[in-house]
Order: structure tokens, then sequence, then C-alpha cells
């Protein structure tokens, strides 16, 4: 009975994943059909041609992500990942470089707030790079016009924990949503709604990533916006030199 | 010149549409959320919304009551354009001053032109 109920659970589990990833997809898919209608069809200048095609190229590459960061997460519980000190700066560094196109594209502008001592911590630095993108995509989606998207590193518990979290300017979560996302990532066993027009996938996604370091996820609610952080374990390498 | 407010969270989809609508000879005005629209809609009034269902902040039907709630914003012609149109009947949403449903994912730029031609 039990194993039947556990099966129904899983088949339920893979149904809603599917879905979920299905939804989520819909959004940038849509967009670059729309775009390439208009190409196809439309008298357009050269610089608005310019501009579409940087948005669909864009757009493109933000579903790309998405669907390898499910494909990895299908893949988390076969794998073994190295596990390495990694310096938060850096790596944050690298992203903001990375994400630079996108933001500026979205008129946003982004942000690096670091502690002004050394940290490193203990991570895969492909699965931190993928959550903080992740966090990154939800705050491009979310952050109000000409906003700010901020990278926050910050030491916790005397040093024993790095949070990195990615703090958005957007609309603020109501209450009820907010403790429902709350409750979410506590037992974060299926998709987390982020905001209502989101299946909450990314999340999910970062969630697992952040498990199979030990680490976990979680949010603060601001007045006007959120940020969605991951909290890993100090290196404990500096202490020694 | 006819007004339409685009209330829709992907600001390069509603520049899209926007651009179609520019086009055709509609004056836009665009609104990423819910609260956003609610104000535009109190500064403008305009002649017709396109409307997605899933915002940030609060879903449509949130953003529908309110329009309920008042005479003037109550007639104001509403185009649904989400990509849960399968999901959504336009006889249960007819009351909410929704004219027509356009499905997202199978669309294309004229059917917004259409649908605005047929409601005002």
């Amino acid at each position: 009975m039990d194993e039947a109920k556990q099966g129904s659970d899983q088949v339920f589990d893979g149904l809603s994943s599917i879905s979920a990833a299905a939804h989520e997809l819909k959004s940038p898919l849509v967009l670059v059909r729309q775009l390439s209608l208009m190409l196809e069809n439309a008298e357009v200048s050269e610089t608005e041609k310019h501009r579409m095609l940087r948005q669909i190229v864009l757009t493109s590459e933000q579903a790309l992500r998405l669907t390898n960061d499910l494909t990895k997460v299908a893949r988390l519980s076969d794998a073994m990942f190295d596990i390495e000190p990694i310096n938060p700066t850096q790596l944050c560094k690298d992203i903001v470089c990375e994400l630079r196109p996108i933001l500026q594209a979205n008129n946003l502008d982004i942000k690096l707030k670091s502690c002004k001592h050394p940290l490193l911590l203990v991570a895969n630095r492909d699965l931190l790079r993928r959550i903080i993108m992740n966090f990154s995509d939800n705050a491009i989606n979310y952050a109000g016009s000409d906003a700010a998207v901020e990278i926050q590193i910050k030491a916790l518990s005397a040093g024993k924990i790095i949070r990195l979290g990615v703090r958005d300017y957007g609309p603020a979560l109501s209450s009820d949503l907010w403790r429902s996302l709350r409750g979410r990532l506590l037992k974060s066993s299926v998709p987390i709604n982020s905001r209502p027009q989101s299946s909450g996938l990314g999340l999910y996604i970062a969630s697992q990533f952040a498990e199979a370091m030990n680490g976990k996820i979680g949010a603060i609610k601001h007045r006007d916006g959120a940020t969605f952080y991951v909290d890993l374990q100090a290196s404990s390498q500096l202490s020694l030199l | 010149m006819k007004s339409v407010l685009i209330v829709e969270d992907d600001k390069w989809l509603a520049e899209n549409y926007s651009r179609v609508l520019t086009g055709a000879g509609y004056k836009t005005t665009v609104a990423l959320n819910a609260l956003d629209a609610i104000d535009a809609v109190d500064d403008q009034m305009p002649d017709a919304i396109i409307l997605d269902v899933l915002l940030t902040g609060s879903t449509a039907f949130a953003f529908l009551n309110e329009l309920q709630s008042y005479g003037d914003t109550g007639v104001i012609p509403i185009i649904l354009c989400t990509s849960l149109a399968s999901e959504l009947s336009l006889e249960n949403l007819a009351p909410y001053g929704v004219k027509q449903i356009i499905d997202k994912t199978i669309m294309t730029p004229d059917d917004l032109v259409v649908a605005l031609s047929r409601v005002l």
C-alpha cells in the first residue's frame, strides 16, 4: 500500500515537474515566436530589427539555461560533484560580466556588494553558478523599470556560513504569498512559487542544487522587492593561513 | 485616436504589442503589473485593455474585480491575451468585461489589431 502511494507520489511529482517546465518554457517561446513573426511579416526599421534580433538571442539563451538546469537536476542523484573552496567574489564578478548584456537590454543595472575581507566557501562551481544565474534571471523578470539587481555576499554565523543573495527591486510579495513561499522553502520537495505568474521551477532547481552541496536556499521580503539567497559552508582554508 | 492599455509583465512582449498597435494607429500605454495598471486606468481611462492573466504581484482577476467596482471602468472592453486560454471560458469571464480571449501560443501579431477592431 505504502509502495503504491510512493509510486503514485513519484508519478505526480514527475507530472507536476513536467507541467511546471512546460509552463516556464512557454513564455520565452511565445516571445521568440512573436518577434520572429514581426521580423518575417512587418516592415521594421534597421534599428528595430537589430533590437528584436538581440531580444530573440537573449531570450533563447535564458530558455536554454533553464533546459540545461533541468537536465542537470534530473541527473543530480547519479552524478558525482567536485566540491572545492571557491572565492565567491570572483565567481560573482564573472556572473556579473555574463549577465550584463541581458541586463543592459532590459535597462537594468547590476551591482556586486561583497565583504571587504576575503571569503572562501565550499561548493561545486558549476552548481553555484547555476543557482546565482537562476536567482538573477528571476530578478531580471521582476525588477522594476530602470532599477538595479544586486548580488550580495555576506558572512554569517561568525564566518561559518557564506550567504550569496540576489536582490531585486520589483513589486513586493503579498503577505499570503510570502507565507506560502516561506512554507515551501522550508520543505522544498515540490516546485516553489516565487511570484504568482511563475511556476517556481527556477527556485525548485536552485533548491536541488543547494541541497546537493549541503546548502539551503531562502528568501527575504522587502518593502520594494525580494532577496533570494543560498547559504553554504565557509571553507576553513583561510583560517589555516 | 483610440487608446489601449497593455497589461503584460513580459517587458519585451509588451513592447512588441505596443509596436504592433502603434503601427495600426492606436495610442498605447504599458503597465507591467496590476497595480500600475490600476493607476494607468485612473490616469488615462483607456478605450480598451489587453490583459495577460498571470501577472507580477497579483493575477488579472484581482484587476478585473477592481475594474468592475466602478461604473466607468467596468465598461472598458477587455481582451485577455494569455497562454492559459485553453483553461478559460469566455462565458464565465464575460461578466467581468472580457470580450475576447486570445491564445498567446498560437496568435499572430495581427490578431491583436483584429480583436481591437471588433470591440471598439
